[in-house]
């Protein structure tokens, strides 16, 4: 497909509307996704994933929870297309997450922010852009509108390495954003902060989830987190990896900070916690 | 936070160099200099003696040092743009690519001295004129120098990418060569400075060495060793301060050229 031939996408953000039912289309549809590994030596395959099956809706926010080693970076490395299932099939609208891709229509938030230590904020920001081929004026607007959102306004002409670590995984959201993807795939982006920081990018984020309106595949080891964000926790357990459960997180939306002391999410942490037991 | 790097580096870039060197032209010019090493000043003249030859010579000096410069800087160039080439290369492919990089490290081990006379021979047939069949010589000894550092350097450059860089790229269709544009060539900028580090002084350092094994006579290598030769030993300190004056501004030049280029990134 060609540049050209890419549809442009709109860039004006939805609000989320908690008031309204939440939308029931499907977005993404896993059917069972398989993956090996060939190990070292070549002999005996690594089973990362088996017989995965999973619905994920419009506007939803999903989060993949897990020790290590369970398959869910493979999982969301599969959906973004960056690694192929050797069984079953995934389709994103009825595409496959090649067609996908190369229609830009993912936003990726890595461990690390993935930052270009030779451009500043706007520019990291702009950079998906760039590769849209969006014409100067739009990019601005737009790296402009993600910097508003993400709280990062101020820190557009500084370097990556002036800014924290937080505030760095926030200009890694923005830049995610910035073509106003259908997709957010996010891969532990919180995991290397202190609390205080992951907390407060926490709430951002849901804040940032709201205003979008986006799909957000979130995956996380930590299960407090998983439970304060997500509509729903898919559940994995290793060796080989697999869904073990899926929790529907039925706590009140919007969250704040203070749900967390609320007998309701201990119940779903505890929940979950009992679920890893004997694994 | 900024004013206090930028005097940090300036002490240690250029205050501590210029005192250590003015304290060596003291110790030379007072003859301390000579009591330590036992010399005398006809064999390590003075520092004013070679002031006055370098004033009373520079017509002839400037000849000589346009010749060095050709050969070093025109080597530094085609040199370093091979070695770059060859670090894509390598990179594109990677299986292959190893290898000529371990024959570019085993090159720059060679010593000039056994490159140069090689060279001299290899070019003999390419011109009548000797002029240019020397100049043609050293530009490749110098070359090769230039080149076995570039392509190890850059070749890290262009493949020590931060984790993720390349999936995040690629997430957004991005194929190979806009991956080189906007990743690996940008990543192995500060590579090439590490290189250019190495291969600014060493330039004029080569340049000058093969020309004491050239055809023809000129250039700063060629006065030393032909002044030597005669014993006049003060002209010979005279082309060597000026060997170490090139080296110095071209060092500078490359200072200069980083600080811009590298505007912004983490030091």
């Amino acid at each position: 497909m060609t540049e050209k031939m890419i549809k442009q996408q709109d860039f004006e953000f939805v609000e989320k509307d908690f008031s309204e039912p939440a939308s029931t289309k499907i977005k993404i549809k896993i059917e069972n996704v398989g993956v090996k590994f060939q190990d070292k030596n070549g002999i005996e395959p690594v089973i990362a994933l088996k017989d995965v099956n999973l619905a994920i809706k419009e506007g939803e926010f999903i989060s993949l929870l897990g020790p290590s080693g369970c398959g869910k970076t493979t999982l969301l490395r599969c959906i973004a297309d960056l690694l192929h299932p050797t069984s079953g099939k995934i389709t994103i609208d009825g595409q496959s997450p090649r067609d996908i891709r190369l229609q830009k229509k993912f936003g990726i938030v890595f461990q690390s922010p993935v930052l270009y230590e030779w451009r500043t904020v706007r520019r990291n920001v702009c950079m998906p852009m760039e590769l849209l081929g969006l014409p100067k004026k739009e990019r601005t607007a737009m790296v402009t509108k993600t910097l508003e959102l993400v709280g990062l306004m101020e820190f557009g002409h500084k370097y990556p390495h002036e800014l924290s670590g937080g505030m760095q995984q926030r200009v890694g959201i923005a830049r995610a954003l910035a073509i106003n993807p259908e997709l957010l795939l996010m891969d532990e982006p919180f995991s290397a902060l202190d609390e205080f920081t992951k907390e407060k990018l926490h709430v951002d984020l849901l804040r940032i989830w709201r205003k979008t309106n986006k799909t957000i595949i979130f995956v996380t080891h930590n299960i407090q987190e998983a439970v304060f964000l997500s509509d729903r926790v898919v559940v994995l357990s290793p060796r080989p990896g697999r869904v073990s459960s899926v929790v529907d997180i039925k706590l009140p939306r919007p969250r704040a900070l203070s749900l967390k002391n609320t007998p309701e999410f201990n119940d779903y942490v505890i929940k979950i916690r009992n679920s890893f037991e004997g694994v | 936070m900024k004013t206090k790097k930028i005097n940090k580096n300036m002490v240690t870039n250029i205050l501590y160099p210029v005192i250590f060197g003015a304290i060596i032209l003291i110790l030379c010019q007072t003859q301390i200099m000579h009591k330590i090493l036992g010399t005398d000043v006809f064999t390590l003249p003075l520092p004013s003696r070679i002031i006055e030859i370098i004033s009373e010579n520079i017509p002839k000096i400037m000849v000589n040092v346009k010749a060095t410069l050709i050969v070093s800087v025109g080597g530094l160039i085609i040199g370093s743009l091979l070695g770059y080439l060859l670090a894509i290369i390598a990179t594109v492919f990677p299986k292959g690519g190893a290898g000529g990089l371990s024959v570019a490290a085993a090159f720059n081990a060679i010593p000039i001295v056994v490159i140069a006379p090689i060279f001299n021979n290899l070019t003999k047939g390419i011109s009548s004129d000797a002029s240019f069949r020397s100049m043609i010589a050293k530009t490749l000894v110098v070359t090769v120098f230039c080149m076995a550092s570039m392509s190890i350097n850059a070749y890290r450059g262009l493949n020590e990418l931060p984790p993720f860089s390349v999936d995040l790229l690629k997430s957004y269709a991005a194929g190979n060569f806009t991956i080189f544009k906007k990743l690996r060539l940008p990543n192995s900028i500060p590579y090439i400075f590490i290189a250019l580090r190495v291969t600014v002084p060493g330039c004029i350092i080569s340049g000058v060495v093969c020309e004491y094994f050239a055809e023809y006579v000129i250039g700063v290598g060629r006065q030393i060793r032909e002044n030597i030769v005669t014993a006049q030993y003060a002209t010979a300190w005279a082309y060597i301060t000026v060997a170490c004056i090139m080296g110095i501004i071209m060092y500078i030049i490359l200072l200069i050229a980083e600080n811009v280029l590298l505007k912004g990134r983490k030091s």
